[in-house]
């Protein structure tokens, strides 16, 4: 998946665990940025009767590099406080929650959140000095969407945890709960050796087992939810100066998530006498900037170690991932005949790809896109680090293209990432070669233009939802209202079309 | 080194002794958003004195958690709050280990 259950570790700590990140020039209000970082993968809606929450142990983190260095200028924190209402009973409410209001005890919703967003500026004089600003504290966050009786108006719950906060000179948009899961992917066929169901005939091994081409894909994340952290926040706000344009370094911003728990955790003695704690300094456990860098890139021996690193260590211990990744290595296996130009490329063992380094490490410089020569996403510094670039000075698509700047659509993945980029079919086809004949001498197999996961109409980009993803919002958060755990008891069980 | 290296958990006055010494000589800590960083290792005598009532009210509103990372050197790592710090004090390390005997 994008970054669900990406590592060994963090897949045994779910709270923790980054799933998406988005950074998108809001297209209702593009004087602002609006940045999402998803935790809690995989949530089956009717996951009660303790439902998905953020968990009170986890400092979330959305950074920011508006300078090009790879480390962080501004960073949002959250933290959480949750509280029973009603600590005698096992339910999570015992009557409908009708309107979102503070934490009581005569409230029909026992198990509530709270939390207190915090935004934090590097003082650019000073390496180690900072400064903190709490734009809210005690901002409520919704409950689950349990069911008709017990959340009836959904929208209308979810609305009211929508705050404007402000402090000093500094102002935000916010929103942190439960949300439709948005992205999109065939795990199932993916991590059986490399699957693509529409295209299973030309696999190695598809047709001795039955499997042939035209098979119509299947969403993984279909009907589930994650918890989103969702934040819109004047442009000029992230960024280290008004951009002239959208040429100026100033323009681009690198985005990246973070979960930490501190170091020692005591478990309480079960007696009463000593209550559980956590000590010592935050420790990172999760990272994530662009989807399927640790899922897909990094070798499972290094993926707990990277998400603890900082991102500026991708161009040292990691860069050998991204300069020689190993997907691109096995296609041609996977597919025989069908990627024989990247076959004969990988051949030379000092061949590496630039292509991907750009993507994900650097940004992508004006004039390397040939049909779009004026775009850049580049950091400006050549400083490798796997961050989620925005020239937040490229307007909003008015007719946006799902598989971003792959469809020409310069406002989409890898310029940022918009809930609907189809970042699994892009970044598929970026490994398979479409994007190396940009900055190398090499000439892509047709077929590193068209692989796709089945899920949209054809992979042309022009269709911007997949089964199970038909809830986008228009306006913030812009992810939909999560799946009800009432109408979703249980993911449906996927029809596998066999022959 | 010997490789002894284990986990001990420190309450009440005891681990005041070793706090008192180490915690006093942190700068503000200085990492960006949230994430401390661990000071470089000091070194505290192991004649210390037991601290007063004044100077462990200050210290151990918050648990501390001490962690024997090496036995030969005496390195202890210590927390509580979000701070960690480094002693080294070998007679300390080994008083600890004598102590879960």
């Amino acid at each position: 998946m994008s970054s669900h259950r990406e590592a060994p570790e963090i897949s045994k700590d779910p709270v923790a665990d980054s799933t998406d990140l988005y950074a998108f020039v809001s297209p209702d209000s593009p004087s602002t940025i609006t940045l999402i970082a998803n935790y809690i993968p995989l949530e089956a809606p009717d996951g009660g009767p303790n439902f998905y929450e953020f968990s009170d142990d986890v400092l979330y983190e959305i950074h920011v590099d508006h300078t090009g260095d790879g480390v962080a200028d501004i960073s949002f924190q959250f933290r959480f406080t949750t509280v029973n209402n009603i600590p005698s009973s096992f339910l999570y409410n015992d009557g409908p929650i009708t309107t979102l209001t503070p934490p009581s005890p005569s409230s029909p919703w026992n198990r509530q959140q709270t939390y207190t967003l915090t935004r934090v500026d590097r003082n650019p004089t000073s390496r180690w000095g900072c400064s903190t600003t709490v734009l809210g504290s005690g901002l409520l966050s919704p409950p689950c969407n349990i069911g008709p009786l017990s959340t009836p108006n959904y929208t209308t719950l979810a609305a009211a945890a929508v705050h404007s906060v402000s402090g000093g000179p500094f102002s935000a948009t916010v929103f942190a709960g439960q949300r439709a899961e948005g992205f999109y992917v065939d795990l199932g066929a993916l991590f059986d050796l490399g699957d693509l169901r529409p295209f299973a005939g030309d696999h190695a091994g598809g047709p001795g087992v039955g499997l042939m081409n035209g098979m119509p894909g299947v969403n993984s994340t279909a009907d589930v939810n994650v918890h989103s952290l969702a934040l819109q926040i004047p442009a000029n706000q992230l960024t280290r100066a008004t951009p002239k344009n959208a040429s100026d370094p100033a323009a681009v911003i690198g985005v990246w998530t973070t979960a930490s728990r501190q170091r020692v955790f005591v478990e309480g003695d079960g007696a009463g006498g000593q209550d559980p704690f956590w000590s010592g300094p935050w420790t990172q456990l999760s990272r994530l900037g662009n989807p399927l860098t640790n899922e897909l890139l990094i070798g499972i021996g290094d993926k707990d170690s990277w998400n603890h690193q900082q991102p500026l260590s991708d161009g040292y211990q990691f860069l050998h991932y991204f300069a020689q990744p190993l997907l691109p290595q096995l296609l041609p296996g996977l597919y025989p005949g069908v990627f024989p130009n990247l076959a004969k490329y990988n051949s030379t063992p000092s061949n590496t790809r630039p292509d991907i380094e750009a993507i994900f490490l650097t940004g992508i410089p004006a004039g390397v896109i040939t049909q779009a020569p004026t775009f850049t996403n580049y950091n400006g510094t050549g400083v490798k680090a796997d961050l989620l670039r925005l020239n937040t000075a490229i307007p909003p698509a008015s007719s946006p293209n799902s598989l971003g700047l792959l469809g020409l659509d310069v406002a989409g993945y890898p310029n940022g990432r918009r809930v609907f980029d189809d970042v699994a079919t892009i970044a598929l086809r970026a490994v398979a070669g479409a994007t190396l004949g940009y900055v190398a001498k090499f000439t892509a197999d047709a077929a590193a233009a068209i692989v796709d996961f089945g899920l949209t109409n054809g992979g042309t980009g022009t269709d911007l939802t997949a089964k199970g993803t038909e809830h986008y919002l228009s306006t913030f958060p812009y992810l939909g209202l999560p799946y009800s755990g009432y109408s979703n008891p249980s993911v449906t069980p996927v029809s596998v079309v066999t022959p | 080194m010997s490789g002894v290296s284990r986990r001990v958990f420190l309450k009440g006055g005891s681990a005041a002794v070793v706090a008192a010494g180490a915690i006093s000589s942190i700068p503000g800590l200085p990492a960006m958003v949230g994430l401390a960083e661990t000071q470089g290792p000091v070194d505290v005598g192991a004649t210390e004195s037991a601290v007063t009532e004044a100077e462990s009210s200050g210290l151990m509103s918050e648990p501390l958690v001490a962690h024997i990372r090496d036995l030969g050197t005496g390195e202890i790592g210590l927390f509580s709050g979000t701070r960690e710090v480094t002693v080294l004090n070998p007679q300390l390390a080994a008083s600890l280990v004598r102590a879960m005997r």
